[in-house]
């Protein structure tokens, strides 16, 4: 199938006063037609300035200083600043973690709406109007023909993650990007708002990057993973794989440091050491090499390419799987250890 | 023995009212009876606006209790003056979730950490100085590190120093209120080894309040749920997963991502619609959402119900069966 996102090299960085922070160096991802792709990493790993590059989003001091984003035949990073108002909320929308400073508390939440419709649509206040109702029934807000005309601060978190979500979804996006969408909701707020995002995405047929840090919320939700660390693109798989034979030493520490619900209790847990790098000096070979327990003397010196790693959809960024490296299991050799 | 006692404890607190309407009373904490053994650590979990953070500090005296008792080791604490209490502040100590909020940013780390001994002018400046050295070598970090200020390190290691800070004084408790919550991924397991380290090392209780379903069960010897203020349930921490009591238990473990690609779960039925404390339901607080209520939970507010085991249920159906959930059972799932 044809990409409906094909993002190369992107690399982005930050002029701070503490010098240039390496952000994101050269990401690559695409997301098909109706998928939903997981981006799964830490603080400073670039997962969200990824797509906040790819959104042409970024904050003042940001500059995207490389790449390409094809999104459905266009290149977002030439898009001049109509072109790309059109796209957003239209064609891409967009939702973040906290609703509550991403809605205008001046405003009605029927009224953030209409706004968005009318922008973007071709049609009547009236039938904006109506259009909202419908979209707050479909993310199921109670007594929606009402509740169009409270305020932000009349709902609940959750609740104002649903307009959010009306928001965005407004004029039916072929791409709907969430980061972190349920990082500040309650946990059983989390699941509503996790299964009403999976059952549009399958009313609708979009496709969705889904940006977070929580290793069970992509378990549960991505069809293929992408694993971010200092910047990089560090393994991609489909989910299944991913979890059940993780490649890169980051993805196998990251998986091992958090307790399983159904199991926790036993034994101590086995973090991952060291800190993450400082992405204004970052080190001179793989990113992780600093913290890996299975680093060789070339990860300190030489960046990695992303290697094929057990099928054509697997990527892993780690000098292990060059044809060069000895075996290890379970890095780069399906036998036992 | 138990070192901490709570007895019906309450913190309410009016809000709003004016000159000629009568402030409305939030029911933060409602009587919650609970207590903590010597060396234990005790779990409390819950929902954002439960009342488990309001908890902690009505026991530390931040606010002070509108109701109940709080019995530190032997001693009712709960209406000491500021001096008689003195004694006992030096023993329950307290870790924040935001360790940068929580630390003085003009500080240096060898400040930050022999302020508590300075206030209580224990030994000499030398032997604090020496002490502050020591703690930073027990919690992971170095002397090389005392003349630095908060800002120059990661999240994790700041709260390697809001530790070092709260073991200073050799507390016997230490209540952490979400003290990895704001942490990465990868460090939180850091932390978390760390605390237990501590624990085994320096004997300390600790009463572990998180909305982290998954981390609680590893770290929590015994584990209380909270609701709207009240303590729903209760019980030792594998018990409380293989076999929870009451239906909010059993919705809040059903929510828990898991890491397993095979266990994908629908949403849960309930309506994620909180009551507001400041208008509670009657009866049982948790009937507006709760898939087994009937009549009764209307009309009598139901008290936990001892079930043996050390397994406290508050709830008018918690002897009837439920479904298992999906968190509790893998190898169901499995099958």
């Amino acid at each position: 199938m044809t990409e409906l996102l094909n993002v190369t090299g992107l690399t982005t960085s930050f002029h701070t006063s503490r010098g240039r922070v390496q952000a994101v160096r050269g990401v690559d991802l695409t997301v098909k037609p109706g998928e939903i792709l997981g981006i799964v990493g830490e603080s400073g790993s670039g997962k969200s300035v990824t797509c906040m590059s790819i959104l042409r989003l970024l904050k003042r001091q940001g500059r995207i200083e490389g790449g390409s984003a094809v999104f459905d035949g266009r290149d977002l990073m030439e898009l001049d600043e109509d072109a790309l108002t059109d796209l957003r909320g239209n064609e891409i929308g967009v939702i973040f973690q906290d609703p509550m400073s991403s809605l205008n508390p001046t405003l009605t939440v029927g009224e953030q709406v209409i706004e968005t419709v009318l922008r973007h649509r071709n049609i009547g206040r009236r039938a904006a109007r109506a259009r909202a109702v419908e979209l707050f029934e479909m993310v199921r807000i109670p007594s929606a023909a009402t509740r169009v005309d409270a305020y932000p601060h009349e709902f609940s978190g959750g609740m104002r993650q649903r307009v959010m979500i009306a928001i965005a979804l407004a004029c039916e996006p072929k791409l709907l990007i969430a980061d972190e969408p349920t990082t500040a909701l309650d946990v059983t707020i989390q699941r509503q708002i996790l299964s009403l995002i999976k059952e549009l995405q399958g009313r609708l047929g979009m496709a969705v990057i889904l940006i977070t840090h929580d290793l069970g919320v992509i378990a549960e939700t991505a069809d293929r993973v992408m694993v971010m660390y200092g910047g990089m693109v560090m393994e991609e798989a489909p989910v299944a794989e991913i979890f059940a034979l993780p490649r890169h030493p980051y993805t196998r520490g990251l998986m091992a440091s958090i307790p399983d619900p159904r199991t926790a209790g036993e034994g101590r847990l086995s973090p991952i050491p060291g800190t993450p790098p400082d992405m204004s000096d970052p080190p001179k070979g793989c990113p992780f090499a600093p913290r890996c327990p299975v680093a060789m003397r070339v990860c300190a010196e030489e960046m990695p390419r992303l290697y094929e790693a057990g099928g054509p959809a697997n990527r892993s960024r780690c000098w292990l799987m060059d044809e060069a490296a000895p075996a290890r299991a379970p890095y780069n050799t399906e036998d036992a250890a | 023995m138990s070192l901490l006692q709570l007895e019906g404890l309450a913190q309410h607190f009016n809000v709003g009212g004016g000159l000629f309407s009568k402030p409305a009373k939030l029911r933060a904490v409602d009587g919650v009876t609970v207590s903590i053994q010597k060396g234990e650590t005790l779990g409390l979990v819950g929902e954002s606006g439960c009342g488990k953070s309001t908890l902690a500090r009505s026991i530390i005296r931040l606010y002070e209790p509108t109701g109940g008792r709080v019995i530190f080791d032997g001693t009712d604490i709960t209406h000491l003056s500021e001096a008689e209490l003195r004694p006992f502040r030096r023993r329950i100590q307290m870790i924040f979730q935001d360790p940068l909020a929580s630390l003085d940013g003009r500080m240096s780390v060898r400040e930050l950490i022999t302020e508590p001994l300075d206030i209580l002018k224990i030994g000499t400046p030398r032997q604090r100085r020496e002490r502050a050295n020591e703690l930073l070598e027990t919690v992971g970090l170095s002397a090389a590190h005392a003349g630095r200020y908060p800002h120059e390190f990661s999240g994790g290691q700041r709260q390697r120093i809001g530790i070092a800070r709260a073991i200073a004084l050799d507390p016997d408790l230490v209540i952490c209120d979400e003290p990895i919550s704001a942490l990465d991924v990868s460090i939180q397991a850091q932390v978390v080894n760390m605390l237990e380290d501590l624990q085994a090392k320096l004997g300390l209780t600790y009463l572990f309040i998180t909305h982290d379903l998954s981390m609680v069960r590893h770290i929590a010897d015994r584990i209380g749920v909270m609701y709207l203020g009240k303590l729903v349930e209760l019980a030792p921490a594998a018990e409380l997963y293989t076999r929870p009591r009451h239906p909010y238990t059993r919705l809040l473990l059903s929510a828990i991502p898991v890491p397993d690609p095979a266990v994908r779960k629908d949403a849960p039925p309930a309506t994620d619609e909180v009551p507001s404390p400041l208008d509670l339901p009657s009866g049982c607080r948790f009937r507006t959402r709760c898939p087994l209520a009937s009549e009764i939970c209307a009309k009598i507010e139901p008290e936990p119900r001892d079930f043996g085991g050390g397994h406290l249920a508050a709830c008018h159906h918690a002897d009837e069966s439920a479904p298992t959930t999906p968190i509790t059972n893998p190898e169901r799932e499995n099958a």
